[in-house]
């Protein structure tokens, strides 16, 4: 499968989305957003750091602290109520911007 | 607000949370490498890239600059030396100016609710006064409803046994110290309950300074009975070190002014409403809620029912201004009094004139760190074209550049807190100032100084940071700018120090017009003890009688204003529409002769002339330019309807009897009326040293009357001493002036020597081609004499400018007194051809071949 690039803004909003269903370490998350993707989309180290820390300084996820699959104590990020709110208010207005482009993209 | 909470979280934790970040990213790796993934990238770049996310970034860049910069100074210390001197002398002077600004206008006074209190004085349509009548302040004290109390203080001297110079006493009102919010160092202070009516037992209250002088300090003093003029008097206590009223003096004794007759026996001052009793100056503290305005409307209706019961010394149409008087400046407007609306001291004008010197130190420290900078800047080329080779952005090398500044300022700025500090203080010490001026730096003088810091750190650095960090070798035309501007600016300071210097000579070395070297003056002021007119003849009559008879005294004679002193009389006179300031005088006949006026047309008066005048010869000449003014005609009065014909007897020479600095008056002297005699002072002309005069001349004043004590002084200490400031500030400006000199002289052999360096081999080809060293030489030295011909004609511009509003200060010196431009200038030019031949020298010694040679 070829990479795609990143849409901005959309990394915060896979992160989120992925964190819903429970706790995950940042490899299990850039994991996810790829098979979930069917490997279409990669997540780089340098663009899914720098991302984590904007989210747990917005207060919208929490880490708290695991041990990860080659038994390394690692962090885990635990969605927050604001957090789970964002998600809701980002996924709509990414639903909506998202039917705008696909109209236009029709009728053009 | 918590995303700003947990932000600064990770400023405090940043060790840890830096920590867990590179424990996450390691096990990211691990197990990506588990997964057949390829790490890309240094770990410890997106380590800084996550971190960017937190927004402390700029903390670590800040503080890695903060060490760079550090270390870079350090590297050299003999230029961190140089420009931490240079900037402190800049700014401590600047401090320092600041700091007597701040307590003299800023900072309100040391006493109990400052913004509420008022100092009144009087005005009409014709005359103004800052001096009240004590009855009618009595008078506002007793009706006025806007204020909620008024305070009174009246200066005179007392003699008290042990002392050889008379004692300043402050007869005050008996809220004073409690309105003022002062406290006893010992005993207790004047108190309204007991020390309010005038058959009180008479008590004072000492000043800090006179206890510890002359009762050593002993607590037991109080409860004494001391002798003041002979009256006994209890002390009941001492006031606190730093308090000294509402005054810059520090007054010896204060007592009860209801008391004033005890201590001179038959003074009127309490009960007589004309204007020549005695000095006394009003205050007032605004009821809560009260406007100034309302409080002033009060006054002047009380003043116009005041007026219906004394017509003849309350003035019609008198008004009482307020003026807050919370603030140190406000203690500067002493006495006065004088006809038509009053005129007005500033401390403003000379408050621009020492900030804009202060400054121009300032600009001159800046521009040559500027070119310092710069030329650093040219020699550490090869460090910067690496750092922009590894990949220093422009950006993060101004800002470098700029740390250096900074620190470089701040360093200098706090060199020069403490050197302003000092400055202030040797300023306060030598001028005896009372101690609540504090010249500790306050909040005010902090700010201003870092401030400072700040604006010189970006005169200073901006410029060399750009032109580095562009990697400009070019830097000629900053160069030539920065060397412009420091030429203007010291040799601006340096003509307004020749300026003051002629100035000071000029009223050194010049007579004022009259004798004073060998003048006496006996001043008894009569009117404080009580005299009549008809006793004050009778004591001046002996007086004069005896002192005509002391081996050595020439010639005697009465005037009322006490030459060199601190009262001056203003007589506005109008003829034909042009209205002249004049400093009136009213003498006996001798004074001329005493004095040594010459009367270069008409007579001296007659015994008991009226209605006759004599004027100045510039009064003389402005007046009455084509025409004879003997037997003119001279309005004068206090106003248009009311002026009495006064014929011109004669024309004196001009002579600067009371204002030594302003050229711009003229004198006008009329007959002494009998009733001005008790206010009056005798001179006394010696012939050979006065000095022999002043005691014998003290003794006989006694045995005419041993409750007068009249202060017996020589004119030519007391110049001296009016002269004093105006010595201090010529010579803080010539300081500052070849400071300034001498910086912009380092700046020019500095960029001079620059050039020589760069152009080498340039040079060395032309010697080797035979040139002609001198057209070298020139050929190096042109581009400089541009800069400095444009900076130096800018100064003088610049000082013409400032000479305007030097000129009422300068003596009688025009401001555009070419004395002082021309050797100023010439100093300059010859300062600046040196600083430019020597090391432009070097050149002319280069051997070719090692010229070409060299890389």
């Amino acid at each position: 499968m070829p990479k795609l690039d990143m849409p901005s803004g959309a990394l915060v909003l896979l992160i989120l989305r992925v964190l819903r269903s429970g706790a995950l370490h940042g490899y299990a998350i850039a994991q996810r957003i790829h098979s979930l993707s069917s490997e279409a989309l990669h997540v780089e180290e340098g663009a899914l750091y720098p991302a984590l820390q904007k989210i747990l300084l917005k207060g919208w996820v929490t880490s708290e602290w695991g041990t990860s699959e080659t038994n390394r104590r690692v962090r885990f990020y635990r969605l927050t109520p604001a957090g789970r709110k964002q998600l809701e208010a980002e996924m709509s207005a990414y639903g909506q911007v998202h039917e705008a482009i696909q109209a236009v993209l029709r009728t053009a | 607000m918590k995303e700003l909470l947990r932000r600064l979280q990770y400023l405090f934790n940043r060790r840890r949370f830096d920590e867990e970040l590179a424990a996450d990213l390691e096990a990211h790796r691990e197990m990506a490498a588990l997964q057949g993934g390829i790490p890309l990238g240094n770990t410890l770049h997106l380590r800084e890239e996550a971190r960017d996310a937190w927004g402390w970034t700029w903390i670590d860049r800040f503080g890695q600059d903060l060490r760079y910069a550090m270390r870079t100074l350090r590297k050299s210390p003999g230029f961190t030396v140089m420009a931490v001197l240079m900037l402190a002398l800049g700014t401590g002077v600047n401090i320092a100016a600041f700091g007597f600004f701040d307590f003299m206008v800023l900072r309100p006074l040391n006493v109990r609710n400052p913004a509420t209190l008022l100092r009144f004085h009087r005005r009409s349509p014709q005359a103004y006064s800052f001096v009240l009548p004590y009855p009618e302040i009595a008078f506002f004290r007793e009706y006025s409803k806007t204020l909620s109390a008024v305070l009174a203080l009246d200066y005179t001297n007392l003699a008290v046994d042990g002392e050889e110079r008379p004692l300043k006493a402050h007869f005050v009102s008996e809220n004073w110290f409690q309105e003022l919010g002062a406290s006893a160092a010992l005993g207790r202070l004047l108190e309204p309950a007991l020390d309010g009516a005038v058959h009180a037992e008479p008590v004072v209250v000492l000043g800090y300074g006179f206890w510890r002088r002359h009762f050593g300090g002993d607590p037991s003093a109080v409860g004494r009975v001391v002798l003041f003029n002979n009256k006994p008097a209890t002390v009941v206590g001492v006031a606190s070190r730093e308090f000294s009223g509402l005054s810059l003096a520090q007054p010896d004794i204060w007592a009860p002014i209801a008391q004033q007759p005890y201590f001179s026996p038959g003074s009127r001052l309490l009960t007589d409403f004309s204007i020549d009793i005695g000095w006394v100056q009003m205050w007032g503290r605004l009821q809560p809620g009260v406007t100034p305005q309302a409080a002033q409307e009060e006054l002047k209706s009380l003043a116009a029912e005041l007026h219906r019961q004394h017509p003849n010394d309350i003035w019609e149409h008198e008004s009482i201004p307020g003026e807050p008087s919370g603030y140190a400046q406000s203690l500067l407007t002493g006495g006065r009094r004088g006809t038509g609306a009053e005129a007005r001291d500033n401390i403003y004008p000379v408050a621009a004139l020492v900030g804009t010197l202060t400054l121009l130190i300032l600009a001159v420290a800046c521009a040559n760190l500027g070119s310092l900078l710069l030329a650093r800047g040219v020699a550490r080329s090869r460090e910067i074209a690496i750092r922009i080779a590894v990949g220093a952005g422009r950006a993060r090398l101004v800002r470098q550049f700029l740390t250096e500044s900074f620190m470089l300022a701040v360093l200098g700025t706090a060199v020069g807190l403490l050197l302003g500090h000092f400055l202030l203080r040797m300023l306060m010490v030598s001028s005896g100032s009372p101690l609540w001026l504090d010249p500790t730096p306050d909040w005010r003088v902090i700010a201003f100084a870092i401030g400072v810091a700040g604006a010189t750190a970006l005169l200073f650095g901006l410029a060399p940071a750009l032109q580095i960090a562009r990697q400009r070798h070019r830097v000629t035309a900053v160069r030539q700018i920065l060397i412009g501007a420091q030429v203007a600016a010291s040799s601006v300071l340096l003509i307004v120090a020749a300026l003051l210097v002629r100035a000071l000579d000029n009223a050194t070395a010049a007579q004022p017009g009259f004798a004073y070297r060998s003048i006496v003056a006996v001043e008894p002021e009569l009117n404080m003890h009580g005299y009549t007119p008809t006793r004050a003849r009778t004591y001046f009559d002996t007086l004069q009688e005896r002192l005509r008879h002391l081996p050595g005294v020439e010639s005697v004679s009465l005037t009322n204003t006490p030459p060199f002193g601190n009262v001056i009389r203003t007589e506005r006179i109008e003829i034909d529409g042009r209205a002249v300031w004049a400093l009136s005088d009213n003498v006996e006949p001798e004074f001329f002769r005493t004095m040594k006026i010459p009367l270069l047309r008409g007579r001296t008066f007659m015994a008991g002339e009226s209605n006759a005048v004599i004027v100045s010869e510039s009064l003389a000449r402005r007046f009455w330019p084509q025409s004879d003014p003997l037997q003119q005609q001279l309005p004068v009065g206090e106003d248009a309807s009311n002026t009495v014909k006064c014929t011109v007897v004669g024309v004196s020479g001009d002579a600067r009897v009371a204002m030594l600095e302003d050229p711009d008056v003229s004198e006008i002297y009329f007959p002494a009326a009998p009733d001005q005699l008790t206010g009056m002072t005798a001179v006394i002309r010696t012939a050979g040293a006065p000095e022999s005069v002043v005691t014998a001349a003290a003794s006989i004043a006694k045995t005419i009357d041993p409750q007068v004590l009249p202060s017996v002084q020589m004119l030519q200490p007391a110049l001296r001493r009016k002269l004093q400031t105006a010595r201090y500030g010529a010579l803080a400006v010539t300081v500052l002036g070849i400071a300034a000199l001498g910086l912009a002289c380092l700046g020019i052999v500095g960029v001079v020597a620059y050039t020589v360096s760069q152009r080498i081999q340039e040079i060395g080809i032309r010697v080797a081609l035979g040139a002609n060293p001198r057209h070298v030489l020139s050929a190096i030295l042109r581009q400089f004499s541009l800069p400095v011909a444009v900076g130096l004609s800018f100064g003088v511009c610049a000082a013409a400018g400032l000479s305007l509003v030097l000129r009422r200060v300068l003596y009688g010196i025009s401001g555009l007194d070419p004395a002082a431009y021309l050797s100023a200038i010439v100093l300059f030019a010859l300062a600046a051809a040196l600083a430019a031949w020597l090391p432009a020298r070097r050149a002319l010694r280069l051997d070719p071949m090692r010229a070409l040679r060299c890389d």
